[in-house]
């Protein structure tokens, strides 16, 4: 390739997709502490996880500014333009990703303060946690490598999510009949939802991967057609 | 100067059509936007198989191979040298006035032979007008500018009934009604370039080629002639040559991307064509990544 040009602007859009990937950085620590505050009931922490939010809703202005004078000064085209038009989607997800985390550190507080656990339940959103954890770092190396075998991928970890999601609904169903007990695995059910909604943001973030790569842009997993989905899709 | 190709065919660049190549895939998500102008079936007004410009002996662009299609805007881009202009020459015969040049291939407009021994260059260029880089008005009156064609020609018919349509269709009408007399230098440059469409309509043409038309313009005035090119476009085959690339994604509907080659004796450089397709997939998702290079501006 001849000697490039443009060097300010395609500066300004890398350091605006290391910013946005960044995001999904702060997602994985917020996880991490989520998923600690449902573990040991830690309220202190849960306050933590939810005052931090702004971090990455902040993150969210910076990238959309970002983005907007890009498209207002820079005009750009062809795959400047995939590239401009996936991380405003990308973004969007990664803020939606740490909103969850808030929800799930919402949560736990409501779940009471030695609420009576299930060893079996709690196992199962440790489980998820670590797959929602993976899904996000790999979604972000798929798009930084520009990887689209490596975003399809994210589907089958996703399918590993959705599954313990219905397990955490049927031990739910078999809890038994205390009140106390329902109404914590009912908490849980909602922290194992906010999990399983990760997974499907970080699908999302793959489907923009291949959408940069291919300029394509296809549903890796269809919704609105449940039946074609393995494992049933959500 | 015809020099049909027994290969023709396969130089040809593919006509684009089927949503597969639209660069979206549909069938996943409809993402088509309710704005884009429907296609109706395409006609080709030009068809242009191998086609090849020399100056002397010295190879301008080679190996062009694309349809134009009626009622359409065409773009022609890419950088400095690449051939663009000296193509769009072609398309009327303005090369036939410059000493030297051939032109080889086959450039079939309506299905006949362009270059055919039969053809008439003056004719042509009455059916395929041309508009320049710079506006190039007659110094005579406005209304003197647009009849001087249709006088040469022998046009038949009310002067001023000729003079007053096509002043309306190059959206020049109400803002010189009252000044027809009046020399056209008088004029501001983007009224000098409407003028200058204006007297290319005035003998009935069924193109009009643009060499750069707004490259002398300020944004209000270049926004007039775009706004009157795509009024045109409804009666008119327009092709454009255009340096400013958000010009052709704003108006034209298919654009053909050239680049210079070096060729590969290593003595000269010689204009191809790269890709020819929609001009919304050309700005999204070309199919060549030199097409990819030269939009996004990471090469000059």
């Amino acid at each position: 390739m001849p000697d490039t040009t443009r060097h300010q602007f395609q500066d300004e859009l890398a350091q605006l997709e290391v910013q946005a990937l960044g995001g999904l950085d702060m997602v994985c620590d917020a996880l991490d502490r989520a998923i600690e505050v449902v573990q040991h009931q830690d309220v202190e922490l849960a306050s933590m996880v939810i005052a931090d939010d702004d971090r990455i809703d902040g993150r969210y202005l910076e990238v959309h500014q970002g983005i907007l004078s890009l498209l207002a000064l820079q005009a750009p085209v062809a795959g400047d333009l995939r590239l401009v038009a996936a991380l405003l989607h990308v973004i969007k997800h990664i803020e939606r990703m740490g909103d969850q985390c808030v929800n799930m550190a919402k949560l736990v507080p409501l779940a009471g303060h030695e609420p009576p656990a299930d060893a079996d339940m709690l196992d199962k959103i440790a489980r998820m946690g670590e797959l929602a954890r993976s899904l996000t770092q790999q979604c972000k190396l798929a798009f930084q490598r520009r990887d689209a075998a490596l975003a399809q991928d994210l589907v089958r970890q996703d399918d590993g999510i959705d599954r313990l999601n219905r397990e955490c609904f049927h031990r739910a169903l078999e809890i038994g009949d205390d009140a106390d007990q329902r109404e914590w695995a009912m908490h849980m059910m909602l922290i194992a939802r906010c999990l399983e909604r990760i997974g499907d943001n970080a699908v999302d973030i793959g489907e923009q991967t291949a959408f940069v790569v291919t300029g394509l842009f296809r549903e890796f997993e269809d919704a609105s057609h449940p039946e074609l989905t393995p494992g049933g899709g959500s | 100067m015809t020099e049909p190709h027994e290969q023709q065919q396969e130089r040809r660049a593919p006509r684009p059509g089927g949503p597969a190549e639209s660069g979206l895939d549909v069938s996943a998500v409809a993402l088509e936007g309710a704005s884009k102008r429907p296609k109706a079936a395409r006609e080709a007004i030009f068809e242009l198989d191998d086609v090849g410009v020399s100056y002397g002996d010295k190879l301008a662009v080679r190996e062009i191979g694309f349809d134009i299609a009626q009622r359409e805007i065409t773009a022609l881009i890419g950088p400095s040298g690449c051939g663009k202009s000296t193509l769009l020459r072609c398309l009327n015969r303005m090369n036939d006035l410059i000493p030297g040049a051939k032109v080889s291939g086959s450039v079939r407009y309506h299905g006949q032979d362009l270059y055919g021994s039969q053809v008439d260059p003056v004719e042509v260029r009455k059916r395929i007008g041309m508009v320049f880089q710079k506006p190039n008005p007659f110094p005579k009156s406005i209304y003197d500018n647009i009849a001087f064609g249709p006088r040469v020609l022998g046009m038949k018919g009310d002067m001023d009934q000729i003079v007053e349509s096509a002043l309306r269709r190059g959206a020049l009408w109400d803002e010189v009604k009252d000044r027809l007399k009046t020399n056209a230098f008088g004029m501001s440059g983007g009224q000098q370039q409407r003028l200058c469409i204006a007297r290319a309509l005035a003998t009935d043409p069924d193109v009009i080629l643009m060499d750069e038309p707004c490259s002398a313009l300020d944004p209000i005035s270049t926004g007039k002639i775009e706004d009157l090119m795509l009024e045109l476009r409804e009666s008119y085959s327009i092709v454009i040559v255009t340096h400013n690339m958000q010009q052709a994604a704003r108006v034209s509907d298919m654009t053909a991307f050239f680049t210079v080659q070096l060729e590969e004796d290593g003595g000269h450089r010689t204009g191809r064509m790269v890709e020819f397709d929609e001009t919304e997939k050309i700005f999204t998702n070309p199919g060549d990544e030199r097409t990819e290079a030269y939009v996004t501006g990471k090469v000059g």
